[in-house]
């Protein structure tokens, strides 16, 4: 283990030891190198002394060459167990007297003796030359031999003191330390344990004690503060928490709440669903119940009326009429009734076709004309240069405006009544704008809301005064809105009323998608062609030779120029060459179809706009439809029917788009007819 | 003067109808129901046939099939009448191979009407 890794308590011992110990140690060491200089000085100044004292006494003996003598003044050294030998040498450097300790022994000549430097160290020895005077003459030379012995006992002896002494310094030193360090490393392991036991049980609430005002302390200050920090931040966040918790209890119960009131609406939805439908279905039962017994009524107060008629019998013809009047209004009720159920209960198809709205007009004011005089009315139409054809329900479209302007001939007394067509362009959209205003009572404001809900009349006197079911405007909105368009009034009590239906130009059905190119409304009006070798031409498409025969006879009777065509390919070719005004198409052909030659028909823009009349025995109308085709006949073919519709598209390749002003008074030849058209408008 | 098959089990109507075209100087001839109706229709070959189609047994427009399977009555004329006034019943009528329909109760101007047309058209496109 490292140093820096060990606990701070054993690194302040060990630091304190070893600070410790290595000044002891510093301090010993010198003082024994000091030591043992002090006594190496001190016995070297003892054996210079003791050369000196024996030089002195043995001059005598040397000048006289006395060797007993001088041997016997060496031999006093017996009594310095250090010295282990001495010798005296004559000026020639010839050993005189000796003496010599245990087997040791000297050379017979003087060694080199430095004159400065009267002692050395040889080994383990310590030796001095000392010249021996006499009188001042230098009579020899004394060479003596110590040994370190003395020295070297010292030298152990203090080395083994000074160790003893630090070692017991050195567990001094750490008994103190174990003490001292507590100071330091006290407070930090309480921090520590302190820190250790907040992490481990998340209890903010312990706080370190503080000891000491040092560093250590403002640590433990600071900690502590932090500990309140995180504390206050805990409770503020377990508070959180604790509402979060709460919210969301809440939220899941409303949400449960809600969802139970969901499935209680939708249940609730589907019951009022299943109500309306069986409201529906028995409307439905009810009015072609009610239709049997009306049947009997209308009948035989005709029949009576014809018979009374014949025998001239004009009471009875006048009460007829009248049984016959309200026999045929409670059957304009029942039809009301039953076209809105029907619709309510989603079985009222569109069967779009496009038609010429200035015939579809003179037809409706036709009808109109006994309502328009009852009142003595006057009734103007407006329209405009661009307004043609349309695509849409003729039938609907035409019971809208009927039950319109019948409205405002029902509730204007000698005033005007107008109707204004016009097309607008409004969201890249063509729209057809059918504006029908009186001079009559008009509707208050309150009543205008209800004004389009079923049985809603603006004021149940009305009932009374004007009859009517009051379902004439719920049925008109339900066909604007099946027809995707818009209905609107504005109107003022006692000043008249402004209804504004707006269709598009070209109504679409899911089952009637969208058109090629080129067949875009305003191509819609066959008005101008580029060539005029059609102009009343009909192409007959079919490769039945009976058929082309029957149709060329017919058509032509009719004063058309009839060009017929054995097969697909053959029709597209005169087509685009005849440019003809109208094309009928049979579907069952060898090779390619009819339905192939009307899609290449629409995919053409310069042939698109040809209205192409469908005669087949393919009972597909939708299929037809939906290919753009304008009509569907199927065979066999009522001369009639066909009849009415070329002469309806020669009508409308002639008609040049200007204001028509129709005649107030308008021959009444087929008014029986018509009217019954406008009660019954179910009649294709 | 034409004569006339009516096939019509309502016993109000059919009288009322017979009577009415009688008076329009039509030889009416009557039948109550399908069966009867397609035996009429057999036997004496009338130039138009008015068939109501919810008749008891087999509906007008079984029996409208029928005749117009066959070819000795496949020329014959009918019209359809209906009480129901959807326009799926008129589909359904000109499936079943009537040449023209009407609704009940009968406009009987716009009915003779029909019924000139058809006379008038021997033969149909």
């Amino acid at each position: 283990m490292k140093f820096q890794d060990l606990s701070i308590k054993r690194k302040l011992i060990l630091m304190t030891m070893l600070t410790s110990s290595i000044a002891l140690l510093l301090s010993s060491a010198s003082f024994l190198i000091y030591d043992l200089i002090s006594f190496r000085n001190l016995l070297t100044h003892d054996l210079t002394t003791q050369a000196q004292i024996i030089g002195y006494n043995s001059a005598a003996a040397m000048a006289f060459k006395d060797e007993p003598a001088a041997t016997a003044t060496l031999s006093a050294l017996t009594a310095k167990g250090d010295i282990v030998s001495a010798a005296l040498y004559s000026p020639n450097g010839q050993m005189f007297a000796h003496y010599f300790r245990g087997g040791k022994t000297l050379p017979d000549t003087l060694p080199t003796c430095s004159a400065q430097k009267p002692y050395r160290f040889e080994g383990q020895y310590l030796e001095v030359c000392h010249d021996v005077a006499l009188n001042g003459d230098r009579v020899g030379t004394l060479f003596l031999q110590s040994d370190m012995r003395q020295w070297s006992m010292r030298a152990r002896r203090y080395a083994t003191i000074c160790l003893v002494f630090a070692l017991v310094s050195v567990f001094f030193a750490f008994l103190v330390s174990s003490k001292l360090q507590k100071v330091i490393s006290g407070p930090i392991m309480h921090l520590e344990d302190t820190m250790k036991m907040v992490s481990a049980n998340k209890n903010y609430e312990v706080r370190a004690v503080k000891s000491y005002s040092d560093e250590i302390g403002s640590l433990i200050d600071g900690f502590n503060a932090m500990l309140s920090d995180i504390q206050q931040r805990d409770g503020a966040l377990r508070g959180a928490n604790d509402e979060l918790q709460m919210r969301t209890l809440e939220l899941e119960e409303e949400v449960s709440q809600r969802k139970q009131a969901q499935e209680e609406l939708l249940n609730a939805k589907h019951v009022a669903e299943e109500a309306s439908r069986a409201k529906s279905i028995f409307l439905a039962n009810m009015s072609h119940e009610l239709r049997t017994p009306l049947n009997a009524i209308i009948g035989y107060s005709e029949m009576l009326e014809e018979e009374a008629r014949d025998s001239e019998d004009a009471d009875h013809i006048r009460d007829l009429q009248k049984i016959q009047f309200a026999g045929k209004h409670l059957l304009s009720l029942i039809n009301d009734v039953l076209d809105l159920s029907k619709i309510e209960a989603g079985k009222m198809p569109l069967h779009l076709e496009t038609f010429d709205v200035r015939l579809m007009t003179a037809e409706i004011i036709t009808t109109l004309q006994p309502a328009i005089e009852k009142n003595q009315n006057n009734l103007r139409v407006r329209m405009a240069d661009e307004v043609s054809s349309m695509r849409a329900d003729v039938t609907k479209v035409r019971q809208i405006l009927f039950n319109l302007l019948s409205n405002a001939c029902k509730f204007t007394d000698h005033g005007t009544i107008s109707l204004d067509i016009e097309r607008k362009l409004e969201n890249d959209q063509d729209w057809i704008r059918f504006q029908v205003s009186d001079t009559g009572i008009g509707i208050a404001p309150k009543q205008r809301d209800n004004l389009f809900k079923e049985f809603a009349q603006a004021d149940t006197s009305i009932a009374r005064k004007y009859g009517g079911t009051g379902l004439g405007l719920a049925i008109s909105y339900k066909f604007v809105q099946l027809m995707k368009g818009r209905i609107g009034v504005e109107s003022e009590l006692g000043r008249g009323a402004t209804f504004t239906i707006e269709l598009p130009v070209q109504v679409r059905t899911e089952a009637d998608p969208v058109r090629p190119e080129g067949s875009t409304s305003d191509s819609l009006a066959p008005t101008s062609s580029p060539a005029n070798t059609g102009q009343d031409t009909i192409l007959v498409i079919d490769d039945d030779a009976a058929v082309r025969d029957l149709m060329s006879r017919f058509l032509s009777k009719l004063d058309f120029n009839v060009v017929a065509a054995r097969s697909a390919e053959e029709g597209l070719r005169l087509a685009s060459q005849l440019r003809p005004l109208i094309i009928t198409l049979d579907v069952v052909m060898p090779g390619r179809d009819g339905w192939w030659v009307l899609n290449q028909l629409k995919a053409d823009p310069a042939l698109s706009q040809i209205p192409v009349v469908m005669v087949t025995i393919v009972d597909n109308e939708a299929m037809g439809i939906s290919l753009g085709a304008a009509n569907y006949l199927i065979k066999p073919v009522q001369r009639e029917r066909l009849a009415d519709l070329v002469q309806k598209y020669r009508v409308m390749r002639s008609t040049e788009p200007k204001t028509i002003k129709i005649p107030v008074s308008i021959s009444h030849s087929r008014k029986g007819q018509e009217q019954t058209e406008a009660h019954n408008p179910r009649r294709r | 003067m034409a004569r006339i098959l009516l096939v019509e089990d309502n016993e109000m109507n059919r009288d009322m109808l017979s009577r009415r075209l009688q008076r329009k100087g039509y030889t009416v001839l009557i039948a109550h129901d399908g069966e009867q109706g397609l035996a009429k229709a057999c036997s004496e070959i009338p130039d138009l046939i008015l068939m109501d189609i919810s008749l008891p047994f087999i509906d007008g427009y079984e029996v409208t099939r029928r005749l117009k399977a066959n070819p000795r009555t496949r020329h014959i004329p009918v019209i359809a009448l209906t009480a129901h006034a959807l326009l799926t019943d008129r589909d359904k009528a000109l499936k079943a191979g009537c040449n023209d329909y009407d609704t009940k109760p009968v406009d009987f101007g716009r009915l003779t009407e029909k019924i000139e047309n058809l006379l008038v058209n021997e033969k149909t496109l």
